[in-house]
């Protein structure tokens, strides 16, 4: 890997973790998967991306703890408020349904997230190429997750199944941008890098528990989601220290 | 030796007295809202998974595959546990009928997984890498938030203060009685060690996930759930790295 550019890895990693939200949708291919799916979707996304923030905030620890709490503290803030301001802290996928502003919301919605997701791969491509590329994959899985419950909130709407492909894809277009905008400005970022570490963690975290887990405990029994959440962030936090 | 050994045992049952201390910041907690049912399991839900997330890594230090295997145990007891428990009539203490039984499942998980901490503080002893008293202090201070996280969940069921801080030290009596032995035998131990430390770490998470998280999202507004969570969960991941 050393002769590719670093900024190029960028690229490309966060491209593909975008790239796989399509791939969420193929299944939708052999009709609408029952809702008990849907919730697993929603839990596996939970997990990896749970045990990705847990990731990214140990690391922004070890790298100076009081910056890295400060960063945290205003990621969960960043996060809470974003979705305040644009009106999304009551949005209950399920209580919202047939709503009109249900689609635009959504939509919003996946376009604030992905940004998190973009920053939390460019801070980690700053820290270290191959802590990058390992948060990347897992958020690339995460996305097919996340492309799988788009696909599915599209499918009452008799959306087209490239359609909702490309904009499931379309949705995650912030992340590459953000990546490649984190990791350009790592001259800048290297003195602060554990607040932004902090800052990933608790945006990736925050969204995590008001986004994701509830929607999935809505539709899948508790002892499945658990299982799917322990597993999968429970690989994360393993393979990582495996791995790196 | 004797003496050390004593000490061991001593240290050990100091470091369970202070998991009592968790129950003192429930003392003016006395409104049973839903409002206050979901704060409470949200912290308790934050703590506990920001523990479990330190457990795996602890128990990779000593081995990973061991760890994953002690994790899917942890997840499989509690499966078998929920199953007996089902539809049968649990009182204990103070509590009874509907909410006794999640508050027993919870202090299993905490009692069994103060074995493996107990044996962590044991072979951590046995290693004479660090000074005795700073790693006691350590565990000491370390147990404070799982009191207050068994502590968050029964006093929102309505246990006194007395109750709360009671049942918290129980949990980690095992803590002392597994430390000696640990200590003793510490190169059998060092090899059991991530195979309890997984077993904690899978117990816990799936404990969280399946009955307390769930259990405040049902109570409370979801971001309000989401803030606690995310707070103390740093907070646990912060105090780990710390200790």
């Amino acid at each position: 890997m050393h002769s590719v550019e670093p900024v190029i890895v960028v690229l490309l990693m966060s491209c593909l973790a975008a790239a796989m939200a399509a791939v969420g949708v193929l299944p939708f291919r052999f009709g609408r998967p029952h809702q008990g799916w849907i919730g697993g979707a929603y839990a596996l996304a939970s997990g990896l991306m749970l045990g990705a923030g847990y990731l990214l905030m140990g690391r922004g620890l070890d790298e100076g703890a009081l910056p890295a709490v400060a960063g945290v503290v205003i990621g969960i803030g960043y996060s809470h408020s974003i979705r305040y301001f644009a009106g999304l802290e009551a949005l209950d996928d399920e209580a919202a349904k047939g709503r009109s502003e249900y689609g635009y919301k959504l939509i919003l919605q996946s376009v604030l997230h992905s940004a998190a997701e973009g920053v939390a791969i460019g801070v980690a491509m700053v820290v270290e190429l191959k802590l990058g590329v390992f948060v990347a994959l897992a958020l690339a899985i995460h996305n097919i997750g996340e492309g799988m419950v788009l696909a599915d909130q599209l499918s009452p709407h008799r959306a087209r199944l490239r359609q909702a492909a490309a904009l499931a894809v379309a949705c995650k277009v912030s992340q590459p941008l953000l990546a490649l905008a984190a990791f350009a400005l790592s001259p800048v970022l290297t003195g602060f890098l554990p607040s932004a570490l902090g800052f990933a963690a608790g945006a990736l975290v925050l969204l995590v528990l008001t986004e994701l887990l509830p929607n999935s405990y809505h539709r899948s029994p508790a002892v499945s989601v658990a299982l799917i959440v322990g597993v999968s962030a429970g690989a994360v936090v393993l393979l990582e220290s495996l791995l790196i | 030796m004797p003496n050390t050994v004593f000490m061991v045992l001593i240290y050990g049952l100091l470091t369970a007295l202070a998991t009592g201390l968790g129950a003192l910041p429930f003392l003016f907690l006395k409104e049973l809202s839903p409002k206050v049912l979901a704060v409470t399991n949200a912290i308790a839900s934050g703590l506990m998974l920001g523990a479990s997330f330190g457990l795996l890594r602890e128990g990779a230090v000593f081995g990973t595959p061991q760890t994953i295997v002690g994790g899917a145990a942890g997840i499989a007891f509690i499966l078998v546990a929920e199953k007996m428990l089902e539809g049968r009539e649990v009182a204990f203490g103070d509590l009874s009928g509907r909410g006794a039984r999640p508050i027993l499942l919870l202090l299993v998980v905490m009692t069994v997984h103060s074995f493996s901490e107990g044996v962590a503080v044991g072979v951590a002893f046995g290693g004479g890498e660090k000074l005795a008293t700073l790693i006691t202090l350590a565990i000491a201070i370390h147990n404070i938030p799982e009191g207050m996280a068994i502590s968050a969940v029964m006093r929102s069921k309505g246990s006194t203060l007395a109750a709360c801080a009671l049942w918290s030290i129980v949990s980690s009596l095992p803590q002392p009685i597994m430390a000696v032995p640990a200590f003793l035998f510490v190169d059998t131990f060092r090899d059991v060690l991530p195979y309890g430390l997984g077993f904690a770490a899978g117990a816990m998470v799936f404990m969280v996930l399946m009955e307390i998280l769930p259990g405040a999202y049902e109570s409370g507004k979801r971001s309000t759930v989401a803030l606690w969570v995310s707070l103390t969960f740093t907070a646990m991941v912060l105090f780990q790295k710390l200790i």
